[in-house]
């Protein structure tokens, strides 16, 4: 396994991708979350009760810069097919889209556009956020052991 | 001739009954505020009453609902050191004016408020309601059911109380209110706006009390 990583990260451009990913999945969602605001002062902010909302958001930045840019590797360098990218995809927008409406300014505008069922989408989202977040996790991990295990025998046979 | 007088008769009749109909709405929406009242640009006329001194310098203008969770936070995590700090000791005061977006049981909630004012009770209900906030939106904590026993648990007259809010007396106040704050150009809650003497400060979201004290300290 940890060969695997070894010979997927060593190379910058994959490295440099899980970074973006990781960074930018962070920021993204601590800003949604409202754990990080930037006006009128940067400020960090972890209200108290929200502890476990913030690490479901480090677990799932991180297991996206994991498992996207290995997938990618698998599409560039083995050209495998591209159906655990998808899940990979998948579980980072649904445990993004998790929490993300809520009363900030995403649910406001989902509301204001889409009226009830807007809300109605707002509210299950909200109301749902952890439940969402520990499912996305979990597509996301199946999706990094699968692909571990088809990158192990991909690379016998081609290496 | 028949026809003629048909006509006038209708036309007499529909009068009557928009006259009727508009007697008995505005005797229904009577309310003892001072449609005067506004903190910078912003009418306060039908939110809260004042929480604090109403002399004092600074104001904070929050818009919430009920239902919202980070006003949750704002409420448990922020506001306790504000009231400490600022409020209690006149440097400011604050005025809650609703921005009932969430869900189907927000402008509800906040009718209940001020049905609640009606017996003087505004903050001591507005307080159980953000004490009593469950996490889910529209789970029925916020039903009408439950806000009559939470004014049942605050020994208020339940007879008034429950007239005011099964006839919707507030619901347009909740309508003006959340329409103040789209004017506002709030997007989202808690929406703040701190507003001294001089210029008013916008602050968006729960945020922590650092940063209220820096903007408060600057306008006191």
């Amino acid at each position: 396994m940890l060969l695997i990583l070894k010979l997927i990260f060593s190379n910058f451009k994959f490295l440099a991708l899980s970074v973006l990913i990781f960074s930018s999945m962070m920021i993204i969602l601590s800003l949604i979350s409202e754990f990080i605001f930037l006006e009128p002062y940067f400020v960090t902010h972890i209200p108290s009760g929200s502890e476990l909302g913030f690490i479901l958001i480090i677990l799932l930045s991180g297991l996206s810069a994991l498992v996207i840019p290995m997938n990618l590797f698998r599409i560039t360098h083995l050209k495998n097919s591209k159906q655990k990218m998808s899940g990979s995809i998948f579980g980072a927008i649904v445990g993004s889209a998790a929490g993300a409406c809520s009363c900030g300014p995403i649910g406001f505008a989902v509301i204001s556009t889409f009226g009830s069922v807007g809300a109605t989408a707002t509210a299950f989202l909200t109301n749902y956020e952890i439940p969402i977040r520990i499912i996305a996790i979990m597509i996301l991990v199946i999706t990094y052991f699968t692909t571990i295990k088809s990158l192990k025998t991909e690379c016998e046979v081609q290496f | 001739m028949n026809k003629k007088s048909g006509i006038i008769g209708i036309v007499v009749i529909s009068i009557i009954v928009g006259i009727v109909a508009s007697m008995s709405l505005s005797a229904d929406e009577t309310f003892d505020v001072d449609m005067t009242r506004t903190h910078g640009s912003i009418s306060t006329a039908m939110g809260s009453p004042i929480l604090g001194d109403p002399l004092a310098p600074v104001t904070i203008v929050e818009f919430g609902d009920y239902q919202c969770h980070q006003c949750y936070n704002w409420f448990h995590d922020t506001k306790p050191m504000i009231m400490r700090d600022y409020i209690e000791t006149g440097k400011a005061n604050l005025v809650f004016v609703d921005f009932a977006f969430l869900g189907k049981d927000s402008p509800k909630a906040a009718q209940a408020t001020y049905c609640a004012d009606d017996q003087n009770m505004y903050w001591e209900y507005h307080n159980s309601l953000y004490t009593s906030q469950e996490s889910k939106i529209d789970n029925g904590w916020a039903s009408s059911e439950r806000l009559k026993a939470f004014a049942f648990n605050l020994n208020f007259d339940m007879e008034m109380f429950n007239e005011c809010l099964d006839s919707g007396k507030y619901s347009k106040r909740v309508q003006y209110n959340s329409q103040q704050a789209r004017d506002a150009g709030v997007r989202g809650t808690p929406g703040f706006f701190i507003i001294g003497p001089d210029f008013e400060h916008p602050i968006g979201g729960a945020q922590p009390f650092s940063v209220f004290k820096r903007v408060l300290d600057t306008m006191i």
